[in-house]
C-alpha cells in the first residue's frame, strides 16, 4: 500500500461569479510524479495556490500527512513539507549560489552572524542531494535559467520538502535542460519525494508522469496511470473535443499574387543562418522551433530591433533594409512581443494611449497638436472591435486581465493598418476563452489581406491558424509543412527529432 | 475623416482646456497649501499682500521656476538633469563675455540692439549645445542620466571657470537690465516670461506628439521602442529643450544681477529644482506643468513670508530652507494618507 | 583565483588609479613623493568616512543626499553648544555628542522612508534642505575658528612623520586610523552579519527579501543609523582637520560622494557595491583633483579636465553595455549548442 502524502477532497473555489475549481479531488502518493495538465484558465494555478495555502477553498478539505485542514495557511503548508517553485524562482540575482541556497537556514537559525564555511557546506550538501554540481561562489544572475531552477529545487529540498510543486518548469528551458530536469525529478522520486509537475506540454508529460490528472474549466476530467496514455487522448480531455481542423474556416491564400514579404538568405551571427521564405497576402505562416532555435531572433530581425548581418528583406518586391523598429513600422510591419508586460504595454498609461501610440503622428490637427477627440474615438473603436472588456478607455491598462491586455497590444498594431503582423507567442498567459477568440481574430485578419507570421511552440495553435509552418532548428529552417499534410503528432515528433539531432551532433 | 474633425477643433480645444484645468489631488493639495500660507502671512504681516512685495516675488521666482521646468521635462522621460544650473551659468558667461570683450566700447546706439540680440542667440545656442551633449550621452551612448549630467555639470562649470578665469563678468550695457528688472504694465517682465514658458511647456508636453511620446517613454522605454518610437531622438529633444530653458534662466539671472559667474547658485539651485518637481508630484511618465507652477509659487510665498516675519533676526533668510524641508515632508505624509484612503475605497 | 580578481570591478578601478599615478608622474616627477601620498590621504579622509556610511543605503537600493547636511548640522551644533558651555577639553566629547545627534537624524530619514513608504531620495532631499536651513537659522550662519584648548594639537597629530624636501615636515594623520577601523567595520558588517546580507538581499530583490523573512524595516533603519553616525564623524573630523567649523560644509558635495561609490562598482539601482571599491573610487576622484595641480594645467581649466575625465569614465561602461545588448539577444542559442 503506497503512502499517501497529500489529498484534497471536493475542493471548490469561486472568484466573484467565476467558478475556478468545481468539486475537485486529488491525491499524491509518496515518491510519485504526478502531472497536472490543463489549458490556461483550467484551474491549475488555483489548485497550486490552495495547496500552498495562498487561497482558502470555499468548500472541501485538505489532508496532508494525515492532518486535515479546512483552512491552510502558507506557514502550515510549508511546515507540512509542501514547496512551490514558481516561474520566477524567488532568488536573489546579486548573491552567490551558496548564499541563495542557504539563506533560509541562516534566517531560520536566528543567528546574527554569518558563518561562510557553514553556508558553503549547507549549499554543497543540498546540491549533492540532487546530484548536481554548480560553482558555489557564482553570482546567480550569471547563470542560465536551468541552473537557477536547480538552485530553487535545492532550496525547496533543504526546507524538508515532501512534495515539490513545479509551475510550468520547462517554459524557458532548452530540450537538453528539460532532460536533465527530468533526471533530477527521478532522483527525487528515488528519495521518496513527490513532484507535482504542472504543464501543458503533452510530450513532456508522457515522458515524466507516473500519473496524469487533467483539468478542464475548473473540473477534473481525467485522473489515471500515465502508462498507455497517448497525446491524442490527453488532448481530447484537455479541450473536450478532438482538434478538428476541418471545422475551421481558413482564408484562401492568393497564390497568384506576388509575395508581400520575401526573405533571402538572412543571417545573424549567433542567431540564425541562411533563412529564406516568402509570405503572401492573406497567409498565416507559422514558425516553430524549440527555445534557442533562433525563432525569436528571426522575429526581432524582421522587426528591425536586431538588424540582420547579411541577406535581403523585400517588401512588395522592393528591398527594405531595416535598421530600426521605426523602419519596420514605416514599411507596415507590426510586432506583438512574447514579453507583453515589458515590451508591449505601458501598464500605468490609459488603454487609449496604449492603442494610439503607433499612429499618434497621424492624430494631429492643423496646428500639429494632438487631436484628443480623434485619439479617443480611435481608441474606443478598437476597444469595441476587439471586444476589450473595460468600463472606460481612460483606465490604466494594468486594470485589465491578461487576455484583454493582449488585445490592447494587438489593437496598437492593427490601428496602424499594417500589411504584415509578426505575432510572437500571442496567447501565452491568456485564458482558454480568449485564446480561441484570438485565434479566430488571427484568421479573420488574414482574410482581410494581412500577412501574418505566427511564432509559437503551441502546436494546436499553429494547426488552427496557419497555412504553412516552418520548423527551425539551431538557427536554420529545416522543414516546411503545408497544413493539409500535418497532424500534431508529426510536428511534435519532428520537434523531438530536432532535439535528438541537436544532441547527437554534439 | 479630416473633414469630420475640422469643425470640432474649437470644441476639442474647449474640452481639452476643461480637462487640463480639471483639479486632481496633487493640484488641489498644492492650491490648498498656497491659500493657507497666503492667509497666514496676510494675517500676520501687513506688508505681505502689498503691491511691492508681490512685485518682488514676481522678480524672484521666475529663475527657479524656469529651471524647474527644465528639470521636469527630463524627469518625465525617466531621467534627471543635474546640469541645468551649470548650463544657465555657462550661457550667461558666454553671452556676458561676448558683450564685454567682443562688443566695441564705443558703439552707435542703434547697433546695441543687434549686439544684444546676438548675445541672446549665443546664450540660446549654448543651451542647445549643452542639451545636445546630454542627449547624446544619455540617448545614444546609454549613460545613466544621473551620472551623465553630473559629469556634464562639472564639464560645463569647468568651461565657465576657464573662460572667466574664476572671476565674475560685469560691465554690460545698461540695456541688458531690461529683461530682468523692468516691468510691463506693472507686471515684472521675468514673470511674464515665466508664464509664457509655462504655457509653452504645457502645450509641448500635453498637446504635441512629442509630449505624448515623452510620457510613454518615461513610463516604459522598452515598450516605447517596441512601439516604433525613436527613443534616442525623443531623449535628445527633451534634453535640448531642458538646455534651452536653462539658458533662458541664465539670461534672466545675468540681466537681473548685471553679472555672470560660473558659480551662481551652485548645487543647491539644482536640488531646489528637484525639490519643486518632487513637491509637484512629477514622476517618470506623469506630472503636470501647472503643479510645477503652483509649487514654485508655494516656495516663494514661504520664503517671502518668513523673510518678512523674521526681519531683523540673524540669518532670517535661511529659515525658508528649513521650512521648505518641513513642507515637503508634510506633503509626503498627507499624500501617504490620501493614497491609503483611496486604496481602502 | 587570479583570473577572478582581474575580472572584478575593483581591479579595473585599481588599474585606473595606477594608470593615473603613472601619467601624472610622467608629467611631473615631483608627484612621486611621500608628501603626495600623505596629502592625498588626508584630503580623502572625510570622503572615505561619508562614502562608507552611505554605501549600505546604496546597496539596499536607495540614493541619499542628506548625509552632508547631517554632517554639517551635527558638527556645527555640537561645537556651538560646547563653546557656549566654555568647554576646553578634548575631541572625544565632540564625537560622542555629534554621533548621537547624527544617529537620530539618520533614523528620522529611516522612519519617514519605512513608515510612509517614501522613496529614499525624496526624503533625503527634504531633510537635506531642512538640516542646512536649521543649522544656518537656529545655530549660526558664520564659520567659527575658536577651538577648545584640548583639541588644538589634533591638527598635527601624525601616526608617522616624514621629511619632505619641498614642504618640510609632513605625516600620516591619526584620523586615517578611524578610516581604517570604520572601513573594516563596514566590510565586516556587510559580509558577516545577517543584517548586512539582508542589505544585499533587499537591493537584489526586495519582494523576495520580504518573502524570505528578512525584517526589511529594521534593516532599513540600521542603514540610516549608520549613515547618520558616520556623517557626524566626518563632519567633526573635517572641522578639526581644517581647524574651523563651517555651517554649510559639504553642501555642494553629496553627488561627488555618490559618484565615488558608483565609480567604485556599486550599481545605482542597488544590490552591489564594496568597501574596497568605494575606497578606490574616493581615491580616484581625489587623485584627479590633486593630479591637475601637479600637471601644470592652469587652475581655472582644471575643472573642465575633471569634467572630460568624468564623461569618459561614465561613457566607457555604457558603451560596453551597448555592445553587450546586441550579443545578449543571441545567447540563448549559444547556450543550447
Amino acid at each position: 500500500m503506497p503512502e499517501e502524502i497529500l489529498r484534497v477532497e471536493h475542493i471548490s473555489k469561486r472568484f466573484g461569479g467565476v467558478i475556478a475549481l468545481d468539486d475537485v479531488s486529488l491525491s499524491i502518493q509518496k515518491g510519485e510524479t504526478c502531472c497536472l495538465v490543463g489549458e490556461n484558465g483550467s484551474g491549475k494555478s488555483t489548485m497550486i495556490k490552495i495547496i500552498s495555502g495562498v487561497y482558502t477553498p470555499d468548500e472541501g478539505e485538505i489532508v496532508i500527512n494525515g492532518n486535515s485542514y479546512k483552512k491552510l495557511t502558507p506557514m502550515e503548508s510549508i511546515r507540512e513539507g509542501i514547496q512551490v517553485i514558481y516561474q520566477d524562482f524567488s532568488l536573489f540575482p546579486n548573491l552567490t549560489v551558496a548564499e541563495n541556497i542557504a539563506i533560509n537556514q541562516q534566517l531560520a537559525s536566528g543567528k546574527q552572524l554569518v558563518n561562510w564555511k557553514q553556508i558553503d557546506q549547507i549549499a554543497a550538501e543540498g546540491l549533492a542531494k540532487i546530484n548536481v554540481s554548480l560553482p558555489l561562489d557564482a553570482i546567480v544572475s550569471t547563470l542560465s535559467t536551468a541552473d537557477r531552477q536547480l538552485i530553487a529545487i535545492t532550496k525547496a529540498l533543504l526546507a524538508n520538502a515532501r512534495i515539490i510543486i513545479m509551475d510550468e518548469p520547462t517554459t524557458a528551458l532548452t530540450q537538453k535542460e528539460v532532460m536533465s530536469l527530468f533526471k533530477v525529478i527521478n532522483d527525487l522520486k528515488s528519495q521518496g519525494i513527490s513532484t507535482l509537475f504542472v504543464s501543458h506540454k503533452l510530450n513532456e508529460v508522457t515522458e515524466i508522469a507516473d500519473r496524469t490528472v487533467i483539468f478542464r474549466n475548473g473540473k477534473k476530467v481525467m485522473d489515471q496511470d500515465a502508462k498507455g496514455l497517448n497525446i491524442k487522448a490527453m488532448e481530447y480531455y484537455m479541450t473536450g473535443h478532438e482538434i478538428d481542423t476541418s471545422a475551421i474556416e481558413y482564408g484562401e491564400v492568393r497564390e497568384a499574387e506576388p509575395p508581400l514579404m520575401q526573405v533571402e538568405k538572412l543571417n545573424l551571427s549567433h542567431g540564425f543562418f541562411d533563412v529564406s521564405f516568402e509570405l503572401k497576402q492573406n497567409e498565416v505562416l507559422g514558425i516553430t522551433g524549440l527555445l534557442g532555435s533562433g525563432r525569436t531572433e528571426l522575429a526581432l530581425a524582421l522587426f528591425g530591433e536586431l538588424p540582420a548581418d547579411s541577406g535581403r528583406i523585400l517588401i512588395n518586391g522592393k528591398e527594405a533594409p531595416f535598421r530600426s523598429i521605426k523602419d519596420a513600422a514605416r514599411h507596415g510591419i507590426g510586432y506583438v512581443p512574447d514579453d507583453r508586460i515589458r515590451q508591449g504595454l505601458f501598464l500605468e498609461q490609459s488603454i487609449h494611449n496604449n492603442i494610439v501610440i503607433s499612429i499618434i503622428d497621424k492624430l494631429v490637427n492643423k496646428l500639429r497638436f494632438v487631436n484628443n477627440q480623434a485619439k479617443e474615438s480611435v481608441g474606443d473603436r478598437w476597444i469595441d472591435q476587439l471586444d476589450i472588456k473595460t468600463p472606460s478607455g481612460e483606465l490604466a491598462v494594468k486594470s485589465l486581465s491578461g487576455g484583454n491586455q493582449q488585445r490592447v497590444v494587438l489593437a496598437k498594431w492593427l490601428a496602424s493598418n499594417p500589411k504584415i503582423l509578426i505575432l510572437n507567442g500571442p496567447t501565452v498567459g491568456v485564458d482558454v476563452g480568449s485564446k480561441a477568440e484570438i485565434h479566430e481574430l488571427i484568421r479573420s485578419l488574414a482574410k482581410q489581406g494581412i500577412g501574418i507570421l505566427l511564432i509559437s511552440d503551441d502546436i494546436p495553435e499553429l494547426i488552427q491558424t496557419c497555412h504553412r509552418i516552418l520548423l527551425m532548428r539551431a538557427g536554420r529552417i529545416v522543414e516546411e509543412f503545408k497544413r493539409a499534410e500535418i497532424t500534431e503528432q508529426i510536428l511534435d515528433s519532428e520537434l523531438v527529432a530536432a532535439t535528438a539531432a541537436l544532441g547527437s551532433r554534439k | 475623416m479630416k473633414e469630420q474633425t475640422k469643425p470640432q477643433v474649437v470644441n476639442k480645444g474647449l474640452t481639452g482646456f476643461l480637462k487640463a484645468i480639471r483639479l486632481d489631488g496633487q493640484t488641489l493639495l498644492l492650491l490648498g497649501v498656497v491659500i493657507a500660507l497666503t492667509i497666514f502671512f496676510a494675517a500676520t504681516e501687513k506688508k505681505f499682500l502689498a503691491a511691492r512685495s508681490i512685485t518682488s516675488m514676481g522678480f524672484q521666482l521666475p529663475e527657479i521656476g524656469i529651471l524647474s521646468l527644465a528639470m521636469m521635462i527630463t524627469i518625465l522621460t525617466g531621467g534627471i538633469n543635474l546640469s541645468v544650473n551649470a548650463t544657465s551659468n555657462l550661457a550667461a558667461v558666454t553671452a556676458g563675455l561676448f558683450l564685454t570683450r567682443l562688443m566695441p566700447q564705443e558703439i552707435a546706439p542703434e547697433l546695441i540692439g543687434v549686439y544684444l540680440a546676438a548675445a541672446l542667440l549665443i546664450a540660446l545656442l549654448v543651451g542647445l549645445l549643452s542639451g545636445m551633449l546630454n542627449g547624446f550621452l544619455i540617448g545614444y551612448i546609454g549613460v545613466p542620466p544621473i551620472l551623465a549630467t553630473l559629469a556634464t555639470f562639472t564639464f560645463y562649470t569647468g568651461i565657465s571657470t576657464g573662460l572667466t578665469k574664476g572671476t565674475t563678468v560685469t560691465g554690460f550695457p545698461d540695456q541688458v537690465a531690461i529683461i530682468g528688472s523692468k516691468s510691463l504694465l506693472g507686471i515684472p517682465i521675468p514673470f511674464i516670461i515665466f508664464v509664457l514658458l509655462t504655457i509653452l511647456t504645457y502645450l509641448l508636453l500635453n498637446q504635441t506628439t512629442f509630449g505624448f511620446k515623452t510620457r510613454m517613454l518615461g513610463t516604459n522605454p522598452v515598450a516605447s521602442n517596441f512601439s516604433g518610437i525613436d527613443n534616442k531622438a525623443i531623449l535628445m529633444r527633451a534634453y535640448i529643450i531642458s538646455g534651452i530653458l536653462s539658458a533662458i534662466t541664465g539670461i534672466l539671472i545675468m540681466s537681473r544681477t548685471m553679472s555672470a559667474a560660473y558659480e551662481y547658485g551652485t548645487t543647491t539651485y539644482v536640488l531646489l529644482t528637484i525639490l519643486i518637481s518632487v513637491l509637484a508630484g512629477v514622476i517618470p511618465g506623469f506630472g503636470k506643468v501647472i503643479d510645477i507652477f503652483i509649487a514654485v509659487i508655494t516656495l516663494q510665498i514661504l520664503s517671502t513670508g518668513f523673510h518678512m516675519m523674521l526681519a531683523g533676526v540673524r540669518g532670517s533668510s535661511f529659515f525658508k530652507d528649513f521650512a521648505w524641508g518641513i513642507l515637503l515632508i508634510v506633503i509626503f505624509v498627507i499624500n501617504y494618507f490620501i493614497r491609503a484612503r483611496q486604496k481602502q475605497e | 583565483m587570479f583570473k577572478k580578481i582581474i575580472r572584478t570591478n575593483e581591479f579595473v578601478i585599481f588599474l585606473i588609479l595606477v594608470f593615473l599615478s603613472l601619467a601624472i608622474g610622467v608629467v611631473n616627477p615631483a608627484f612621486y613623493s611621500i608628501s603626495t601620498v600623505f596629502d592625498t590621504l588626508r584630503a580623502s579622509i572625510v570622503y572615505f568616512i561619508m562614502a562608507f556610511g552611505l554605501l549600505p543605503i546604496v546597496i539596499a537600493g536607495g540614493i541619499d543626499i542628506s548625509f552632508v547636511a547631517i554632517a554639517a548640522v551635527t558638527s556645527y551644533a555640537t561645537h556651538m553648544f560646547l563653546l557656549g558651555q566654555g568647554y576646553e577639553g578634548g575631541i572625544l566629547l565632540y564625537y560622542v555628542i555629534a554621533c548621537s545627534m547624527g544617529q537620530l537624524a539618520g533614523l528620522l530619514n529611516g522612519f519617514l522612508v519605512t513608515r510612509f513608504k517614501l522613496p529614499v531620495f525624496d526624503v533625503s532631499l527634504a531633510t537635506f534642505t531642512m538640516w542646512y536651513g536649521f543649522n544656518l537659522f537656529f545655530v549660526g550662519a558664520t564659520a567659527n575658528f575658536q577651538l577648545p584648548k584640548g583639541t588644538v594639537g589634533y591638527y598635527g597629530n601624525f601616526i608617522i612623520k616624514a621629511q619632505d624636501p619641498i614642504v618640510g615636515e609632513t605625516g600620516l594623520h591619526v584620523s586615517m586610523l578611524y578610516v581604517l577601523v570604520i572601513g573594516l567595520f563596514i566590510w565586516w558588517f556587510l559580509k558577516y552579519t545577517t543584517i548586512g546580507r539582508g542589505i544585499f538581499a533587499i537591493g537584489g530583490n526586495r519582494e523576495v527579501a520580504i518573502r524570505s523573512g528578512f525584517n526589511v524595516t529594521r534593516i532599513t533603519l540600521v542603514t540610516f543609523a549608520i549613515m547618520g553616525t558616520l556623517s557626524a564623524v566626518a563632519g567633526v573630523t573635517q572641522a578639526f582637520l581644517s581647524r574651523y567649523f563651517n555651517p554649510v560644509i559639504f553642501i555642494t558635495q553629496p553627488l561627488d560622494v555618490l559618484a565615488a561609490i558608483i565609480l567604485g562598482g556599486a550599481a545605482i539601482t542597488g544590490g552591489s557595491g564594496s568597501v574596497i571599491g568605494t575606497a578606490l573610487g574616493v581615491l580616484v576622484i581625489q587623485l584627479i583633483n590633486r593630479a591637475l595641480i601637479l600637471t601644470g594645467i592652469p587652475v581655472e581649466w582644471q575643472r573642465l579636465v575633471v569634467g572630460v575625465i568624468l564623461i569618459l569614465f561614465t561613457s566607457i561602461p555604457a558603451l560596453r553595455n551597448l555592445r553587450a545588448k546586441r550579443i545578449g539577444h543571441t545567447t540563448e542559442l549559444t547556450q543550447s549548442e
